[in-house]
């Protein structure tokens, strides 16, 4: 996890375990939650319906264009 | 498709809110728990323009992948998977002497497309191999894999006879077309039936399409095209095996094989019995020479 | 429905414009495919991890049956024998490890009891798993009481009461897990359930005499669970030979054209199954002297043949998956049951 970047912004779209977080300036990125990840799918649905500001420890994934997501923080 | 009367309701092209019951304006019907929906594609309208494979990327929030040219005329994509729920295949027919022909029919029939999906079976495969539970049948008469369930055990990967359903190795669970669920829940049509610019993917109640599609068959073979036939109607190929009939079916003008599909699939639960029967016939058989053996009062 | 089609195939740049062109066929497979892509998908099972706890499972649950057998015959050498099999049985709880390790989201391993489902053997087989489990820990922790607490020796002939239970989950642990390969479209699974369950259930009893008898120091006790292994090893033996047949009529034997059916004919039917059959038979006619080692070297072949049995079997069929041609040649009307 330490060697994870972080990406603050709001999440925007939720489906299944994935999400689609719009950073600071305005782009939007895909999300995949990890299965090793502490949060859970179905907490994703509240973080849209606040458009909650938040933080992702992330890693870009292979093969695919998205990002897989270790851990979420709820940011200031 | 005649106009609905509601269309007159909604005059402008703004979309500041939902319109209720949508699917009534843009698929012809209202969607009610209860009833079987589903999709019949007439391959002999699509264009391969992928407007479906897309518009199910949007919806579901999908990431691209299949990344790079696959040397295979148009198709990409290559096959379903975990992240990809809409896959058109492409087949350039040649004539028999390996050549393109020049000359054809009036009927486009040089090429061949089709935007495969899950078949949405009626007694689905998947479903009967999920032993937590996680994949149900919905009240729309179609299969969802639950994500707040799935554990990744794999067990409804290789129970498909279509090889539909995938495990997503980065976040751990199955993965499939879900026919929009989210989208019927919202008396919205699924995206891709939506998308589609030809309706050669059409949304509707089952026994609706399974009408319609009767009607295009026969149309086909007044037009020549003898070699039209559904796949995935009761009684037909596709929908063989005891798997009942496909929610999502085909109008196809080529063998089954010829667009990756398997002639006489079959519902694997029908194995169940026989072997556990001849396994625990043998087990019993070895035990009953070990009590003669070794359960003698000596 | 058409019969004939022919298609334009980008790989054949030597096909001249007098031959009819090729349908993308494959292998023995004389239709079309679709650019001889796999039609199917193969299990996302590791096969080592899962063929191991397959193996594992298969012989706890024989251990458990054969061991609960003797214990009814009450005589002074086998209560060692019996003692070898509860711990032998706890085999079968320790190596669902091995199924929790094989899922994609491990932590919610426990969502597997959520229901029972008949339709699904991997539902059927928890639930064996579960009551196995059970059932044999019970036993095992009331011979361990038995044996190092003083007074408590009673506990050793009470454990004859879930040591019955155990063995009859036991004898559905050693089988079911064909079924779960069978249910399933992975056509060198589908195509013979039924001998595909015989020789599983034969193997899992044949493993599970062949470590009891390794450890047992009676001779006498020994040449019986010897028999019992030879018994196992020449139905495991017809099942094969029936389900190699099984396999040549549904259109699946090629499937076992690579590597894996290599293992299989050489792993499991020649050194795993003959060779111990061989090795039995001699011992039991040369036995004088020094009946240990000929039967030990058998019980060693006849562990790694069950072993190499479940992963090849894995292994192979995930390859008939793969392969278009084995797939579309099995799901033809004419293997409809």
């Amino acid at each position: 996890m330490l060697t994870a970047m972080t990406m603050c912004g709001v999440v925007t779209i939720v489906q299944e375990g994935r999400f689609q977080m719009t950073d600071d300036a305005g782009v939007s990125h895909l999300f995949i939650l990890k299965h090793s990840a502490a949060a859970e799918p179905q907490q994703l649905e509240s973080l849209q319906a606040r458009q909650a500001r938040v933080r992702v420890h992330y890693k870009p994934a292979a093969n695919l264009i998205g990002n897989t997501v270790n851990a979420i923080d709820l940011a200031g | 498709m005649d106009m609905h009367p509601r269309i007159h309701d909604e005059p402008r092209s703004e979309f500041d809110r939902v319109i209720p019951n949508e699917s009534e304006l843009t698929a012809g019907v209202r969607i009610e728990p209860g009833k079987s929906y589903g999709f019949f594609t007439d391959t002999t309208v699509c264009i391969g323009c992928k407007a479906c494979e897309v518009a199910c990327k949007e919806w579901n929030n999908l990431p691209a992948d299949n990344l790079g040219l696959t040397g295979q005329s148009y198709d990409n994509t290559g096959s379903l998977s975990a992240n990809t729920w809409r896959h058109v295949a492409f087949v350039e027919k040649a004539g028999p002497d390996g050549v393109r022909g020049n000359t054809q029919p009036s009927f486009q029939s040089g090429w061949l497309m089709m935007s495969d999906v899950c078949k949405h079976c009626h007694n689905a495969p998947c479903l009967e191999a999920c032993p937590t539970g996680a994949l149900f049948k919905t009240e729309f008469g179609t299969v969802v894999v639950q994500q707040d369930i799935c554990n990744g055990c794999g067990y409804c990967v290789p129970a498909c006879p279509f090889g539909v359903v995938d495990i997503n190795t980065l976040d751990g669970k199955a993965h499939k077309c879900t026919l929009c669920y989210d989208r019927l829940k919202g008396g919205l049509e699924p995206a891709c039936a939506k998308s589609c610019p030809t309706d050669s993917i059409q949304f509707g109640e089952l026994n609706d399409l399974h009408a319609r599609a009767d009607r295009r068959v026969e149309q086909l073979h007044g037009l020549g095209v003898d070699s039209a036939y559904l796949y995935g109607v009761p009684g037909g190929p596709g929908a063989t095996g005891g798997l009942g009939h496909l929610n999502a079916f085909f109008l196809l003008t080529e063998r089954p094989e010829v667009y990756n599909l398997p002639v006489a699939p079959t519902n694997p639960s029908s194995r169940i019995v026989p072997s556990l029967l001849s396994g625990l016939a043998a087990v019993a058989g070895l035990a009953l020479l070990a009590v003669g053996l070794l359960a003698n009062r000596e | 429905m058409p019969d004939r089609v022919t298609l334009h195939d980008p790989y054949d740049k030597a096909a001249t414009p007098a031959v009819t062109h090729d349908t993308l066929s494959v292998g023995d497979w004389q239709g079309p495919t679709y650019y001889r892509r796999p039609q199917l998908k193969a299990a996302p099972f590791g096969n080592w991890v899962v063929g191991g706890y397959i193996f594992c499972a298969g012989l706890a649950g024989a251990s458990a049956l054969i061991s609960t057998i003797a214990g009814f015959g009450r005589s002074p050498q086998e209560a060692g024998l019996t003692r070898r099999g509860r711990y032998l049985a706890l085999l079968g709880p320790l190596s669902a490890a091995l199924l929790i390790y094989d899922l994609h989201t491990p932590k919610r391993f426990y969502n597997m009891l959520r229901i029972a489902k008949r339709t699904s053997p991997m539902s059927i087989g928890t639930w064996i798993l579960m009551s196995f489990s059970s059932f044999a820990c019970l036993s095992a922790a009331a011979q361990f009481l038995s044996d190092h607490v003083p007074g408590l020796r009673w506990m050793r002939r009470a454990a004859r009461v879930t040591d019955v239970p155990a063995a009859v989950a036991g004898a559905g642990l050693s089988t079911y897990t064909a079924s779960l390969l069978s249910a399933t479209s992975t056509p060198l699974w589908a195509a013979a359930p039924r001998s595909l369950a015989v020789r599983f259930g034969a193997s899992s009893v044949a493993a599970g005499a062949a470590s009891l008898s390794m450890g047992e120091p009676s001779g006498a006790t020994r040449s019986k669970l010897d028999a019992v292994t030879v018994a196992a090893l020449a139905a495991e033996l017809a099942a094969t030979l029936a389900s190699h047949e099984s396999y040549r009529r549904k259109g699946v034997a090629e499937a076992l054209d690579g590597g894996w059916g290599q293992v299989e004919k050489l792993g499991v039917t020649a050194l795993g199954t003959v060779l111990p059959l061989g090795l039995q038979i001699a011992s039991s006619v040369v036995a004088r002297r020094k009946p240990g080692i000929l039967s030990d070297v058998a019980s060693v072949a006849v562990l790694a043949g069950s072993l190499l049995l479940r992963v090849s079997i894995l292994a192979a069929g995930d390859s008939s998956a793969e392969r278009p041609g084995i797939s579309f040649r099995f799901s033809q009307p004419d293997n409809l049951p």
